[in-house]
């Protein structure tokens, strides 16, 4: 019997940026769309920092979530301009705003994150960590926690499944229980894996005395220059605000 | 190469030693077999060669593991520290799902290699000769999570590989493997055996190991029971090997079951059983008729396309189009959720509750203690109805999922992989819940354990790409 043919699925990388790179964007965007910081100044540049994350995404062929994130992004940020002008008033108005505002400024964010967490390898990440002359006591459990995503969601679709299958849901009679029944099994499932994921890390000498080498190849290329000179911008706008200039 | 000097450790949590004053010596290039029921003490002794015992798994130990040829330099496992351990011993273990460290494959061969501190050419070479001599060009550069159960095993043998470590500890590695990756994991081996390498394997499934290892060594609660060389082991009759809880060493690779089907008056009709992942098939059948109420195997390689129809016929998979006809009804997607359930391989997926008997009620419409108390009575779970069902073990989890699914009134039965990683008593308790099933549900078992298969079904449906390979019967 011949092997199967098998799904031959490399990442989706897209543009090639450097880890390091990605996590200025990410610094960036977490400053002055969700924390909102320069004032006035920054007020045009958001925007345009925003549709990034989206472009990125774009980049790593991940259309859907890009186009329904940049729908998401503009229908709330219309909203919030205009809700005024189509007589929103009290109670309504209040929630509208609130929950605009809050999605608005977290969206994003969230995305910049997916982004980074979908096309950075392990691997990659500690080589730029690494770079930047991170202690080994850091990187190592972080570089664990980006392995041990990807897991989680893992086993979460199995017990949505198994939930599934038992009735357990949106309308079940079991609403309720939902989260408690989600979160028992997962917690269960993580722990026996994280165990496992450990003991086999160890017994091919992770936590050496040595200093480890890393054969990934990262680097600042073009893109990341323009990404870097785009992110570049809004700091310096902070400052002159700061600076009263 | 391996000496283990009057070794005795309890597990920490645990009142009883899993190994009893165990000695054990393995020469240079020596293979060694270590075999015997599930709780014999093999797994420990594997850990104890890889270091994991005592460093990374706590209890308390007595004894000496002395790795190492030169019986100056020796180097005592309990005093050494893990990661000069991995210079020397290489391990592969049970489930292929978590063993890695990386999320793409050539990382994760240059993983251990990495550790060590070697320079990037080095490791490059490194990576470049494994890759020549296990011949897996396919597998470079691939996503980890996307990969088959076999090509994952394959991919752990590999960046072990690149450690080119003397002693070699596997612990179970056939457990969730087709015949097929099996008889790679094989040429692996053998691969190593040649290269002059010391192997211990620990296994349940023994047939493939017959021209790899020259010692068995059996436990039982801890203690050996026999040591003898591999040529003298194939020798043993197979009532003799029950008696140690082993299962077959010539084992029958033939799926054929042992009962043949009566003649069936009622079948189920799977219709336009179909499924593509972006455009890659993952499942194409047209039309597919099986005998209602009787047990179907459902066999074939890794990646063939069997866990996308088990759950395509759970009704999980929301862009699914295909049917189900029972008794004249036609089954959609939402009505097959209803009527079927999914035994998962890792059971402890879908034990929500905090008692057995709260668990294996949740489906029902009413409770009625009465039926509940009877189906508890018949899966021997009578007196654990109070216990939470984490606290169980396989078999009883196992037991309470069924339980859970009979009391919900599912008419269709899946088993994923029932018996990975079973010893044969095991083996045969779960052929037996599932013989027990016949004739009230219909149970599709998907498996690669050709043992379960002869003991249980009634029919065989074999996959091949997404599609059903006819069998003569």
């Amino acid at each position: 019997m011949k092997v199967c043919n098998t799904k031959k699925a490399t990442i989706k990388r897209g543009l090639i940026l450097d880890p390091r790179t990605k996590m200025l964007f990410l610094i960036t965007i977490t400053t002055f769309a969700l924390g909102g910081a320069g004032g006035e100044r920054t007020t045009y540049t958001v925007p345009v920092l925003c549709m990034f994350p989206f472009f990125l995404l774009l980049t790593a062929r991940r259309v859907k979530t890009a186009f329904i994130g940049v729908a998401l992004y503009w229908g709330v940020n219309i909203l919030m301009t205009f809700g005024n002008a189509i007589y929103l008033t009290g109670v309504l108005y209040f929630l509208v705003l609130g929950s605009c505002g809050i999605l608005g400024r977290f969206l994003p964010v969230i995305m910049m994150g997916r982004y980074l967490m979908e096309s950075t390898t392990v691997s990659e990440f500690t080589a730029a960590m690494q770079k930047m002359k991170i202690s080994e006591k850091i990187i190592i459990p972080l570089s664990v926690m980006f392995r041990f995503f990807p897991t989680v969601f893992d086993e979460a679709n199995s017990i949505n499944s198994a939930m599934r299958m038992r009735g357990i849901g949106l309308g079940g009679k079991h609403f309720t229980k939902m989260i408690e029944y989600r979160m028992v099994p997962l917690m269960a499932c993580c722990v026996n894996i994280g165990d496992e994921l450990s003991a086999a890390a160890l017994t091919r000498g992770l936590g050496g005395t040595v200093k480890r080498t890393n054969i990934c190849k990262i680097g600042f290329h073009i893109q990341d220059f323009i990404a870097i000179g785009i992110c570049v911008i809004p700091w310096i706008l902070l400052i002159m605000d700061v600076l009263k200039w | 190469m391996v000496n283990i000097e009057n070794v005795s450790f309890s597990y920490q949590n645990s009142n009883e030693a899993s190994v009893h004053n165990v000695s054990l010596s393995i020469k240079k290039g020596e293979s060694v077999l270590l075999c015997g029921e599930s709780g014999c003490g093999k797994t420990t002794l594997i850990r104890m060669i890889n270091g994991l015992i005592p460093h990374f798994y706590e209890g308390e130990m007595s004894g000496k593991v002395l790795l190492g040829e030169d019986e100056k330099c020796q180097m005592d496992v309990s005093d050494s520290e893990l990661y000069d351990i991995a210079r020397n011993v290489g391990s592969v273990f049970q489930n292929p799902r978590s063993q890695f460290f990386c999320v793409d494959s050539t990382s994760e061969l240059a993983f251990g290699p990495e550790n060590m501190g070697l320079p990037e050419e080095e490791i490059l070479s490194r990576i470049d000769k494994t890759v020549a001599e296990m011949k897996i060009e396919d597998l470079v550069d691939r996503d980890i999570f996307a990969m088959s159960g076999g090509e994952k095993q394959k991919l752990a043998c590999a960046s072990v590989d690149t450690l080119s470590p003397e002693i070699f500890a596997l612990d179970e590695p056939s457990s969730n493997l087709s015949l097929e990756a099996i008889e790679e994991l094989k040429n692996t081996l053998l691969k190593w055996k040649k290269a002059g390498k010391t192997i211990v394997v620990a296994e349940h499934r023994l047939y493939w190991l017959k021209d790899i290892c020259d010692r068995v060594v059996c436990l039982k609660d801890g203690r050996i029971t026999f040591d003898m060389p591999m040529a003298e082991f194939i020798k043993l009759q197979e009532d003799e090997l029950r008696k140690y809880g082993l299962r077959s060493v010539k084992e029958n690779l033939d799926f054929t079951p042992v009962d043949d089907m009566e003649n069936i008056e009622e079948t189920i009709v799977l219709e336009n059983y179909k499924y593509n992942y972006d455009g890659y098939d993952a499942l194409d059948i047209d039309r597919l008729e099986v005998p209602k109420n009787e047990v179907i195997a459902i066999v074939g390689p890794n990646g063939a396309g069997k866990s996308t129809f088990s759950k395509c016929l759970c009704g999980l998979m929301k862009k699914f189009k295909g049917y189900m006809t029972v008794d004249g009804h036609r089954y959609k997607n939402r009505d097959m959720l209803k009527n079927t359930y999914m035994v998962m391989q890792d059971v402890n997926h879908q034990l929500f509750c905090e008692t057995v008997r709260e668990e294996v009620s949740l489906g029902m419409d009413e409770e009625d203690d009465a039926k509940i108390d009877e189906i508890l009575e018949k899966f021997g779970l009578k007196e654990y109805g109070e216990r939470h069902p984490m606290s169980l073990s396989g078999g009883q989890k196992q037991r309470v999922a069924v339980a859970s699914a009979i009391l919900s009134n599912k008419e269709i039965l899946i088993f994923d992989e029932p018996t990975s990683g079973l010893d044969f008593y095991n083996m045969e308790r779960v052929a037996e819940l599932i013989r027990s099933l016949k004739n009230e549900k219909t149970v599709f078992v998907v498996t690669h354990d050709p043992d379960l298969v002869r003991r249980c079904a009634n029919v065989v449906i074999c996959f091949e790409n997404g599609a059903v390979r006819r069998e003569e019967n």
